[in-house]
């Protein structure tokens, strides 16, 4: 076989390999790529620094495990700058692996700031129903979450004895690893009117820019990078922070495997042009 | 439901909210169907010995030791978090990492400059492959007095065709939602209901 | 509660222009339930750090309730210096409330009058709705319009559309080979129009697998799309003349986790080796593991999802992929039913009218901007 062709039919096993080995070792040895800002993070961070002490947000738990590693810092980052700001965050999930993410999210944070449970914050729990939680939640809060995650009825609870639609809400915060953001947008912003900016998985970013630009979203997280930006502003480099070493190396890596494949792609080309050449006039 | 959207009537909002509320029972008794579903299929396959019946016990299993142990100990304490934090996220983890060596894989074998199209897809995609990441920041130049860089050219990318083609296909599919909306409400559709003519 | 606090409010003038004027009036394209408290901002020499607005009900049609200090005002909010309205929510339709600003500065606070009862007033129609009343009902009629067309025997096109064209050759090829068809209706639940279109499909792919007596496979991920599978595919294979081949435990449910479902359906992959594969429906990320598995066995793979995020994953490892709306276009397009292919038009046409409106509009902002202002400001 050429090199040529064995540049166009690398092993996917090699392939696997080398992936793996960019992605672990900037772990072990970070390279310290700085992070620069986007305006669609900044615009995020900015939403939620605009609010005053005691304004309730709405944070959304749209994920499970699978996509934990890419949004999970964004929900904890969220937390920090929530409580710093002595914000009042409702939160709830509309996945039901969510459940034990938003606990352990939501705890932390509470212990890290001193906030307390039911007075600076409340955790709804989770609704198999979606569709019908985003757009019920405009009507009433307790109709669609009668008690919250521990059981406890939910008009009880003293900080949602002041929330009870959407007009009680600053702004909602859907961290997401499906399109969920964009319903959010849709429904409780369109047609209830309130202010929405999400987190997404980097794949799911790229389907948020017509509503960042419509101005239905007013800022988003995308992926990783997106989570490590919104650290940067925060002033608190966490896991994603970290993460972007790795991410850099892996992504680099790939290109270069086009480029090879690419580069045997076309001296296979001009070979098999050669050899007809010489073939027809011989 | 529809005319709810229009008119703030509150016989409609009632009406609107009773389907909500009936919606989320229905869904409820979906998981029951689903999770009796699961057991059948399951059972039956080591019922009749079939090709690799022994993975049904772990299926089983599992399900018996996750409701189990979400009955016994609760949620909150015991070995359900413990199930949830150290199986169930790591696997579920471990899947969508998968992605990461098949889209290596993918993006190597299927971007090749075989057409201008191919082409186009092939620069554009390692543009934004490395805008994206904190190194693209890095990768700038001036070419003829004009400062450009990779970052830059990713965001027109991304705010710009890829923008036009996503808002062709939303409009697109908005109708063909619409449309197909509208047969299920006028009855020329229903499959839904099991029947294909 | 109300009487303490009203006490301790004494007003005193901090200066002439503190006391806020506040004016009420009706929420528009709300639920009959809000009103808007408006108000001017105090001069900036009067070093207002605040406002507080305080309502109280008015009995019947009577007359305006007493002016605080008295009985029955209730704080609601406490805004911003900066702050100079408020939407109140929550109120009872054909209730009427008055309400009452009050300044907070350094040398104390200043009350206005109340304003008049007000009650909230319930509108027809939501004004901000009308331009998408106006666009469902222009589709609607098209719709209509291009089924009853259909109904009458009027000949519609329809573009080819690889992808479809292809269904044949794959369940073909799956016979000659002796290896199953793996059918997956996508990830949403059934109330998704991708799942209804998805199944659709399924419906004509099961009675070519039918007719060519080949196995089908399909794995779901909700117990309802399972059972609205079965139906359809017991019902194609009746249509064929092979009801005896149905087997229910072909369409089965795995799991409702997204990832467990994938594994699931990549295990098949591997071990059952189908010869074709269909992903139609709403994908997530899973999308490429499903894809690329499936291309690593060798079979032929056809897609169709309206789930833009995945289309270019299923475009660089399927041979055929259906994009956006060609989903929905499937089942009319390999049943040819007249009805079907009546609402299917339609959509072509609504295009037609939407680049025509977008194109429009861009003439005309260059050729009369003012109008095409107003245009705009209708429509939004």
């Amino acid at each position: 076989m050429a090199f040529y062709d064995r540049m166009m039919s690398i092993d996917r096993r090699i392939i696997f390999l080398s992936i793996g080995l960019a992605v672990a070792l900037p772990v072990i040895w970070p390279l310290g790529i700085p992070v620069q800002v986007s305006e669609e993070s900044r615009s995020f961070y900015r939403e939620i620094e605009k609010l005053k002490e005691g304004d309730v947000i709405l944070l959304s738990i749209d994920y499970e495990g699978d996509v934990m590693a890419e949004v999970d810092p964004m929900s904890v980052a969220v937390m920090k700058h929530a409580f710093s700001k002595n914000l009042k965050v409702v939160a709830l999930t509309t996945y039901a692996g969510g459940t034990g993410i938003a606990e352990r999210i939501l705890n932390e944070a509470a212990r890290n700031y001193g906030k307390t449970y039911g007075e600076d914050y409340a955790f709804l729990g989770y609704n198999p129903d979606w569709s019908g939680t985003i757009l019920r939640l405009g009507e009433s809060f307790r109709a669609t979450y009668p008690t919250d995650q521990h059981g406890r009825v939910t008009g009880e609870i003293p900080l949602m004895k002041r929330v009870e639609t959407y007009r009680d809400i600053s702004l909602i915060v859907s961290i997401s690893g499906s399109g969920l953001s964009e319903y959010w947008a849709i429904w409780a912003g369109g047609r209830y009117g309130v202010k929405v900016i999400s987190g997404n998985t980097a794949i799911q970013a790229i389907l948020i820019y017509p509503y960042y630009q419509a101005h239905q979203i007013l800022g988003f997280l995308g992926g990783l990078k997106g989570a490590a930006e919104y650290e940067v502003l925060i002033k608190q480099p966490a896991l994603a922070t970290k993460g972007m070493d790795a991410q850099s190396a892996a992504h680099g890596l790939m290109v270069v495997f086009i480029i090879v494949g690419n580069v045997g792609f076309f001296l296979a080309r001009r070979a098999h042009r050669r050899a007809r050449a010489q073939g027809e006039n011989a | 439901m529809l005319i709810q959207f229009f008119t703030p009537n509150p016989l409609f909002l009632n009406i609107y909210n009773v389907f909500l509320d009936w919606k989320q029972v229905v869904l409820g008794f979906t998981y029951i169907l689903g999770t009796w579903s699961l057991i059948r299929y399951h059972t039956r396959k080591i019922q009749r010995k079939q090709e690799n019946w022994q993975y049904s016990y772990v299926a089983l299993t599992g399900l018996v030791m996750t409701v189990g142990a979400a009955a016994i100990w609760k949620t909150a304490t015991g070995p359900y978090p413990w199930l949830f934090d150290y199986v169930q996220v790591p696997m579920q983890s471990t899947m969508f990492s998968l992605l990461a060596f098949f889209v290596a894989s993918a993006s190597y074998r299927a971007f090749r400059a075989r057409t201008l199209h191919a082409t186009l897809l092939l620069v554009a995609g390692c543009i934004v492959m490395l805008g994206r990441v904190p190194i693209g920041s890095y990768i700038a130049g001036d070419i003829f007095g004009v400062h450009i860089s990779l970052v830059e050219i990713s965001d027109w990318i991304l705010n710009v065709p890829n923008l036009a083609a996503k808002r062709g296909i939303m409009i697109g599919v908005g109708l063909g939602m619409t449309a197909t909306a509208i047969k299920i409400v006028l009855g020329i559709e229903q499959t839904y209901l099991g029947k294909t003519d | 509660m109300v009487a303490g606090a009203v006490a301790a409010l004494t007003p005193r003038s901090v200066g002439a222009s503190t006391a806020p004027q506040p004016k009420v009036s009706d929420t528009p394209n709300d639920w009959g339930t809000c009103l808007t408290i408006t108000w001017t901002p105090a001069p900036a020499a009067d070093s207002v750090s605040g406002y507080e607005i305080w309502r109280a009900t008015a009995e019947g049609s009577g007359a305006a309730p007493e002016p605080m200090p008295s009985q029955g005002w209730e704080k609601i909010k406490q805004v911003a210096a900066t702050d100079t309205s408020l939407v109140d929510s929550g109120l009872r339709h054909g209730q009427r409330y008055a309400y009452t600003v009050v300044a907070i500065a350094p040398g104390g606070r200043a009350a206005s009058s109340p304003t008049q009862p007000l009650a909230p007033k319930r509108q027809w129609i939501i004004r901000d709705r009308v331009n998408i009343l106006i666009s469902v009902l222009a589709f609607v009629l098209t719709v209509l319009a291009l089924v009853e067309w259909a109904r009458r025997g009027a000949k519609l096109f329809i573009r080819r559309i690889a992808g479809l064209e292809a269904v044949e050759e794959a369940v073909g090829r799956a016979t000659e080979m002796g290896r199953p068809i793996l059918y997956v209706p996508g990830l949403d639940p059934m109330d998704e129009v991708a799942t209804v279109a998805a199944v659709d499909i399924l419906g004509q792919v099961a009675k070519k697998a039918g007719e060519y007596e080949t196995k089908l496979v399909v794995p779901n991920r909700d117990p309802i799309v399972m059972a609205v599978a079965q139906q359809v595919v017991r019902e194609s294979y009746s249509a064929v003349g092979k009801p005896h081949l149905y087997r229910e435990e072909n369409i089965f449910y795995v799991t409702y986790s997204q990832f467990g479902f994938a594994a699931a359906v990549a295990g098949i992959m591997l071990r059952e080796r189908p010869a074709a594969n269909f992903f139609i429906g709403h994908f997530y990320a899973e999308a490429l593991v499903l894809a690329e598995t499936g291309n690593t066995t060798g079979a032929i793979q056809i897609a169709g999802t309206d789930s833009d995020a995945q289309l270019p994953f299923f475009i660089t490892s399927c041979d055929y992929t259906l994009i956006g709306e060609e989903l929905y276009a499937g089942a009319v397009y390999l049943s040819r039913q007249p009805l079907m292919l009546g609402a299917l038009k339609s959509q072509d046409y609504a295009k037609v009218l939407l680049i025509a409106a977008m194109i429009g509009g861009v003439v005309l902002s260059a050729v009369n901007p003012e109008l095409a202002l107003k245009i705009r400001a209708f429509f939004r």
